[in-house]
């Protein structure tokens, strides 16, 4: 069992998730309640990874984040070194990778809650950041899991753009999918196995754990 | 306190143009829906921003498109009932009614939430949720919750709309004794005339986004200026008019020269009568004024009262041939309805009023 690469794969997912919920929520919130008439130009292309192969998107990002662009040549220049084949940038594609399973939950979830309740919260004197924390994040909670959820194990699962950008440093870019992978082609089928089945439980596991505990969540204030 | 609002918006289908002020008194906000009372409401607490024209709340300018300046809704301290009340469904009734007063310190916080839920007679349900509460407690939580940030101006709209109706006397009872406390401007919104009769002192009358009447309500139910504002105030009986000599009209369309007492600088286009105010008598009636033989077209049952459908002049074709409606209680109706046809009505020059038009 390759614990390193398992520890490597939680704490990508645990960054990227905790990323997203940072930069997923302003994103979806202006998603949601914006009335710009090109809105829908960038709603496609948060959702654009959704549907362009990971290699596509590892590609331009490997090329964008690489010493020839300024951004790259920015990032070398304070951390002295470049960006791909780093957890850095491993972190910022698979973060890129997960935009929409992140930001179409959370979305989705604000668009549950009732005009109204914003306006009566403005008209109470709440300010648009207060009405957001008192009455669009608790009620849209659901929505704020699930992305939360999607977005860590959309990274569990990643492998495309793991492989394009971070290559396969073990203990840096190294993750589980990735192990599994060169398990196989080493046929070292049962060690393949026996990490696959451990990834298998533990997404189920979490994914069960935190649907039910958000079900719970939900009833709560209905029921009294 | 005062409030005055004048603006313009165009909105889908019509173009939303009031003029009024509010002083002391609840103003009443009345017209069909569709009329733009929402629209004004929402306009005035900062939700919609109007195209042009000023709102001034008691000498602060919360909008004035000339100087550019919107004051955002929070802070406005105009306070809002919505028609569906939007309470938070994941507080609590005490939550509820402290959400705004997050800025206080704790103490007088506690001491104006105790003070709302004993006004509202809401104690014993402080820790419940609004899901749990009926329509007439939701909607006091409302009102408490908007009148614990102690706003310089209370607008309601539709406050009954969502309720059951044997609900709503008690609950207009209550509302008007904290409506009677309350130092700031009110508004209040209903399509309801009665509702906003009893309520206001003074009514504006929307029809098609602009201000049709307005003025004290006796007199708007008096003298109402257009045949629209007759109608929306519950007039039902109209005809076409012209003036024959000093003190005389011809009711063209009811066939009949009716004496009036009124006094009109423009010629009357529409002679009118409320239903209530029209008398019948069994045989002729020698002293009256404006009394006519009549025949039964049709009539309408409600629990206490009868409308009849009368027609002026001769028997009527059929149901729907008819010239007046006149609303008699049963006891009433019960004396006469075995009585032989033609019936006298009577339609009398002090009841009857001209509209120019």
């Amino acid at each position: 069992m390759n614990w390193q690469a398992i520890a490597l794969s939680l704490k990508l997912a645990a960054s990227v998730a905790g990323i997203l919920l940072l930069v997923g929520m302003p994103i979806a919130y202006w998603v949601t309640f914006s009335r710009w008439r090109w809105k829908f130009l960038i709603e496609a292309v948060v959702a654009l990874p959704l549907v362009l192969p990971p290699t596509v998107l590892g590609y331009y990002v490997l090329v964008g984040l690489g010493p020839r662009t300024f951004p790259g040549r920015l990032w070398q220049s304070w951390f002295g070194h470049t960006l791909p084949f780093t957890f850095g940038g491993l972190l910022i594609a698979s973060v890129l990778y997960s935009l929409p399973f992140a930001v179409q939950p959370f979305s989705a979830g604000f668009e549950t809650v009732d005009r109204g309740l914003i306006e009566a919260s403005w008209t109470l004197g709440a300010s648009r950041l207060g009405t957001f924390f008192r009455v669009i994040l608790p009620l849209s909670a659901a929505g704020a899991i699930t992305g939360t959820v999607l977005s860590f194990a959309h990274t569990i699962g990643e492998f495309g753009v793991v492989l394009m950008v971070g290559g396969n440093i073990p203990g840096v870019t190294r993750t589980v999918s990735i192990d599994i992978y060169d398990q196989v082609q080493a046929a070292n089928y049962g060690a393949a196995n026996r990490t696959a089945v451990l990834l298998l439980l533990f997404s189920f596991l979490v994914l069960s754990v935190i649907y039910g505990a958000n079900r719970r969540a939900l009833s709560l204030w209905r029921k009294r | 306190m005062s409030l005055e609002v004048a603006i313009e918006k165009q909105v889908s289908g019509f173009r939303l143009a009031v003029e009024f002020t509010a002083d002391g008194a609840p103003v009443g906000l009345l017209g069909p829906s569709g009329s733009g009372k929402s629209m004004t409401l929402r306009a005035i607490a900062g939700l919609e921003t109007p195209d042009r024209g000023r709102i001034v709340l008691h000498g602060r300018v919360l909008f004035d498109s000339a100087r550019r300046i919107n004051v955002p809704a929070r802070a406005r301290r105009v306070g809002l009932l919505f028609q569906h009340y939007a309470l938070f469904p994941h507080l609590t009734v005490a939550e509820n009614v402290a959400f705004g007063l997050r800025r206080l310190p704790g103490p007088e916080r506690a001491r104006r939430v105790g003070q709302q839920l004993a006004a509202a007679h809401l104690e014993e349900l402080a820790d419940r949720y609004p899901a749990s509460l009926s329509g007439g407690e939701q909607q006091r939580v409302a009102l408490g919750r908007a009148l614990a940030v102690e706003p310089e101006a209370l607008l309601l709209d539709e406050p009954f709309s969502a309720l059951d109706t044997h609900l709503r006397g008690a609950l207009e009872r209550q509302l008007r004794e904290t409506l009677g406390a309350y130092r700031g401007s009110t508004l209040f919104v209903s399509h309801n005339l009665e509702e906003a009769y009893r309520v206001c002192g003074e009514l504006v009358v929307l029809a098609r986004g602009s201000v049709a009447a307005r003025g004290p309500k006796e007199e708007i139910f008096r003298h109402p200026p257009t045949l629209e504002v007759a109608r929306l105030t519950g007039c039902k009986n109209f005809s076409r008019a012209c003036r024959t000599a000093e003190g005389f009209v011809q009711a063209l369309d009811w066939g009949c020269v009716l004496r009036v007492t009124q006094q009109f600088a423009k010629p009357p286009e529409h002679v009118a009568i409320r239903a209530h105010h029209i008398r019948l008598h069994a045989a002729a009636a020698p002293g009256r004024e404006n009394v006519f033989p009549c025949w039964l077209a049709a009539i309408t049952e409600t629990p206490f009262r009868v409308t009849l459908d009368l027609r002026i002049g001769g028997p009527p074709s059929g149901p729907a041939d008819f010239h007046v409606q006149a609303e008699v209680f049963k006891q009433e109706w019960d004396a006469f309805r075995n009585l032989p046809q033609p019936w006298q009505v009577e339609l009398a020059p002090d009841r009857l009023f001209l509209l120019p038009d």
